[in-house]
């Protein structure tokens, strides 16, 4: 049998359900996002998964291509440290889709059965024969290439032939599904005697390794042994990229997954702040309308403390109602946000998990969050003399304040809407709260919108600064030439070239990229500080470098510095001459005369680059028709290419941007749904209150649109003044995002607050929230002025 | 709205003619509140008719017993129930905004009118927080006095005045019924019904005299 007080707390629950639902539906979604906390777990748990099956390799190095015995693949097996051995060789080239080329790599399997590492599954079909590929399976999902088993890949082999090639099935790889999603790559799989069919030569490209021990000492040594045990191969000239190292518990794309999910967390702790607002205002006013029963209480003996611990009792029923909710939704949507993780970036099915220090933390975060917000309120009720609490109406009334004397200034609309609109101010503590709910979510996505916009605008900068139209690069084992150059310049709409490579380094334990070019390049590079190297350098091969600002602030480099970078061919040093402001692989890139990179690597021709091509015109169809009379010249000379389209590049980064801001505004969309509840479950409340008044209005002639008049002004007022409310917040919110990109991701978004998504807002704001409250202002319209009279 | 229904009347046949003054008494409970929300259209019959000057508004739907109280009936309630966000001016011309009769200039001079009328001409600006009970409720009689309306209707219009206030008021009601206004009130105080042209007296839901 329960104590009247507990049942009092229970019932005053019930008595007014709608906004019992709204509370619990508030806090509910706010615990849910808690419950992101858990998406780098969830993540986790399934990655290490898939990278035991998969067999990730800790150790993977690039060669040009290099024919290697099964003793000679052994033997490198038995280097000491390495457990396993798995060669790739790969072809690039371009794949018709439908009547368009695309680019796409084709990876090289020595035997489909018999994999050491870097497993590639057959997710469905057959393991291809001689003349046969895998389709990744992140092809189809990424909309690159969409082809089944039985179905034929056209594909143009470095010999120029198009080859018809079958489809045996779909395949599943960590690092291909990776390519696919972050090159936007078509990535299948063959055995390598097609692969050396299509490139016309044999030999391995990549060589990845599975180690005993993967601490740095051990690895460097391992990397040591390893191109010793090579150099007595022939054919091989070192390293022609740096080796790359996994360190334990890494997976392709681990990093910019978990720096994607800090940005969820502001978001988690935003819906949080609007649902404590909401949880402060609901108790408030449950407090507020029960002021004349907390006289009936105290009247017949009920003391402060068990007045109190009736609505702290209120209150831990509904924290306890939706933290029960919020749990179970947030553990729905960690996995669902997971699994849409894992199956559109890395093509993994992530398994249903829950973290349970993240349900712990929900339970207490959403427990002690309600009891705490509702003290105050309690405070203040408690203390109301019993004489004064016994005439209380429930219902606040007007005031000659400064605020209402403002709103009652307000002449020049309709009187319905000059009620609307003074009633905003009559219960003002919580109009506020309301308002700054609605400007929470507002602001949120302003900031979102506007990082969008910014990370836009930083494409097309980083685009813009290409002086190029057209990159195209050597792939397979035969690399550019005079001749290709000249066949390059020759061919019709080519305007100019510029000979050019990117090569991975690393500075002061930093992934970086250095960018080879000539001293008059076409790239327009924008200085910081310093110079960009004279001709002399160029001639002389000096080792002088223009450092790129993100990542010098990262290394704390600074001009004049000498830096070492860690190379293919091994350490190398670089005066720092420039500082750029440029952000070329997001910000990491060194720019080194094209003449110095080509004497510091080993076994590199001065013809032996890449190439930037400016068309005659920067009309799509020429730089397209371009491209293609390249790619066919140089493929029929023998030189298997690939090629890198400016506008389509960009168009590309911005969609992919695009994804990932729209991604955040998804989440963001927590705290819109939050503010909404919360808006609908004041206006709710609003009316329940003024139910009386609405039966006099009736009373007195008001038809139904004077009553859903006087609502929608308040709405619109409330919409209104979060909106107003949410500039503030939306521009000092975009400014922590985009210095939270700095810090976390070393990512310099330019920052831009653009005013037409003001006005889009306030229109969105008060569409949605007349949409919201559409429901409750009906029901306050149509209810029946005789129940209105008597019963509120 | 899960409301227990209950039966408040149970078979009444009651005329009022024209410019009567009528006065419905009865202990609480006996549905005299419920037998003037029926004649406003505020309350609809479960079975009957209610005709108020040739209009059948028992079958009229809530739409157009809002439009046509607005128009033809004033109503005073005995907690005044002002809007408590509007001044007495604002809530004295509301049923002229609601009925959109004559331009916002003629309704305010109509609404002046009927606060001078009232005895309430210098505090126009008041909120109805800023006024006595006795103000408050005169403040309701110039509201239900709006539109001109035929049909006054006051239920406990004095129940929350002092005598004095509350003689003052009758006098007010007795002037519009002198006017030609048919005036219809509850109220329990005896001395006030004893001055009504007729006496309805209602005890569980049947009149019984």
């Amino acid at each position: 049998m329960l104590s009247a007080p507990t049942r009092k707390s229970i019932t005053d629950l019930s008595r007014r359900k709608s906004r019992t639902f709204f509370a619990v539906t508030t806090l509910a979604l706010a615990v849910a996002g808690i419950g992101l906390f858990a998406l780098p777990t969830l993540m986790n748990r399934s990655m290490d998964a898939t990278v035991a099956a998969d067999q990730l390799p800790d150790l993977t190095v690039s060669i040009r291509p290099v024919v290697l015995s099964s003793a000679q693949l052994a033997a490198l097996a038995a280097v000491p440290n390495v457990t396993a051995i798995e060669p790739r060789s790969f072809f690039s080239g371009p794949v018709y889709v439908g009547a368009r080329r695309a680019f796409a790599q084709v990876r090289g399997i020595a035997d489909f059965g018999r994999q050491n590492a870097n497993v590639v599954h057959v997710a469905s079909g057959a393991a291809p024969v001689h003349g046969e590929l895998l389709t990744d399976v992140q092809n189809a999902k990424h909309g690159l290439l969409d082809v089944h088993a039985g179905e034929t890949v056209q594909i143009i082999g470095a010999d120029g032939a198009v080859r018809r090639l079958r489809v045996s099935g779909e395949g599943r790889n960590l690092d291909g599904a990776q390519s696919v999603t972050s090159d936007n790559v078509i990535v299948l799989y063959a055995n390598t005697a097609t692969v050396a069919s299509l490139s016309g030569v044999n030999g391995y490209e990549e060589l990845d390794f599975r180690l005993a021990d993967t601490g740095s000492a051990a690895v460097k040594q391992t990397t040591t042994t390893i191109r010793d045990r090579l150099a007595a191969v022939p054919g091989f000239n070192g390293f022609s990229d740096l080796p790359e190292t996994r360190a334990a518990g890494d997976w392709p794309g681990k990093s910019s997954f978990l720096q994607f999910t800090k940005f969820f967390y502001v978001i988690t702790v935003l819906a949080l702040l609007s649902a404590l607002v909401l949880i402060y205002n609901t108790i408030t006013t449950l407090v507020a309308e029960q002021t004349s029963e907390i006289g009936i209480m105290k009247a017949v003996g009920g003391r402060r403390r068990q007045v109190a611990a009736v609505y702290l009792k209120t209150a831990l029923l509904l924290g306890a109602l939706g933290t029960g909710v919020g749990i179970v939704f947030g553990v729905v949507l960690a996995n669902g946000l997971a699994r849409y993780f894992g199956s559109t970036f890395f093509a993994v099915t992530t398994r249903l998990g829950v973290d349970w220090r993240i349900v712990l933390l929900s339970a207490l975060v959403g427990l002690a969050a309600s009891v705490l917000v509702a003290l105050p309120a309690i405070r203040r009720a408690v203390r109301v003399p019993v004489r004064e609490a016994l005439q209380a109406s429930g219902s606040a009334v007007g005031e000659h304040d400064a605020n209402n004397r403002f709103l009652r200034g307000v002449r020049f609309l309709p009187r319905t809407a000059q009620i609307g609109l003074r009633n905003v101010g009559r219960r003002r503590r919580r109009s506020i709260a309301t308002a700054l709910v609605i400007a929470f979510a507002v602001g949120t996505l302003l900031a979102v919108l506007g990082l969008a916009q910014g990370a836009a605008n930083a494409s097309r900068a980083s685009w813009g600064d290409h002086g190029e139209d057209v990159k195209i690069t050597a792939q397979g084992h035969r690399r550019f030439d005079a001749t290709a150059a000249n066949l390059i310049r020759a061919t019709p709409g080519v305007a100019s070239i510029e000979p050019m490579f990117v090569t991975d380094v690393n500075l002061a334990g930093k992934d970086a990229k250095i960018w080879a070019v000539t001293q008059a390049t076409m790239f327009h590079y924008r200085l910081a500080a310093g110079r960009w190297y004279t001709p002399a350098e160029q001639q002389t091969k000096a080792r002088v470098a223009v450092v790129e600002r993100d990542i010098a602030r990262v290394t704390s480099t600074r001009l004049g510095d000498t830096i070492g970078v860690e190379t293919a061919s091994g350490p190398v040093s670089f005066r720092v001459i420039g500082i750029s402001t440029n952000q070329q692989e997001s910000g990491t890139a060194l720019f080194v005369p094209l003449t110095t990179m080509h004497a510091l690597l080993p076994g590199m021709s001065p013809e032996d680059n890449d190439y930037w091509v400016r068309t005659t015109s920067h009309a799509h169809a020429l730089i397209d028709s371009t491209t293609t009379r390249i790619e066919d010249t140089l493929t029929a000379h023998g030189y298997p290419v690939n090629s890198e389209i400016k506008y389509v590049r960009l168009a590309n980064e911005v969609a992919s941007n695009r994804t990932i801001t729209t991604t955040l505004a998804a989440v963001g969309f927590l705290v819109v749904a939050i503010s909404m509840a919360g808006l609908a479950g004041a206006l709710t409340t609003s009316i329940f209150e003024r139910r009386r008044e609405i039966g006099i209005l009736r009373s007195i002639g008001a038809r139904a649109r004077d009553i859903r008049r006087i609502f929608a002004t308040e709405t619109i007022a409330l919409a209104a003044i979060g909106w107003l409310i949410a500039i503030p917040i939306g521009y000092l919110l975009e400014r922590f995002l985009v210095w939270m990109l700095k810090q976390v991701a070393n990512v310099d978004v330019p920052f831009t607050f653009p005013l037409r998504y003001l006005a889009l807002a306030l229109a969105g704001t008060i569409v949605l929230a007349l949409l919201i409250t559409l429901l409750p202002i009906r029901r306050a319209a149509r209810y029946p002025p005789g129940h209105a009279l008597r019963y509120a | 709205m899960g409301r227990l229904e209950y039966r408040a009347l149970r078979g009444i046949d009651l005329r009022v003619g024209a410019g009567e003054l009528v006065a419905v008494v009865g202990p609480s409970g006996s549905g005299k509140t419920t037998v003037l929300n029926v004649i406003t259209g505020i309350d609809r019959p479960s079975a009957g008719t209610v005709t108020v000057d040739g209009l059948r508004i028992d079958a009229m739907s809530e739409e157009e017993l809002a439009v046509w109280r607005g128009e033809h009936v004033g109503v005073v309630f005995q907690f005044f129930q002002l809007l408590p966000t509007l001044s007495a001016l604002e809530n004295a011309v509301l049923p002229l905004d609601f009925a959109r009769r004559g331009s916002k200039r003629e309704r305010f001079a109509r609404a002046r009118h009927n606060l001078d009328l009232v005895g309430l001409g210098d505090k126009l600006d008041h909120l109805p927080a800023e006024l006595s009970g006795g103000e408050q409720q005169r403040v309701a009689i110039a509201r239900a006095l709006a539109n001109d309306p035929k049909l006054i209707v006051g239920d406990e219009p004095t129940g929350n005045l002092d005598s004095v206030t509350a003689g003052e008021m009758f006098e007010l009601f007795a002037r519009l019924n002198g006017e030609g206004k048919t005036v219809l009130y509850v109220t329990h105080d005896l001395g006030l019904a004893g001055r009504a042209h007729r006496i309805v007296s209602i005890r569980d839901g049947v009149v019984v005299a």
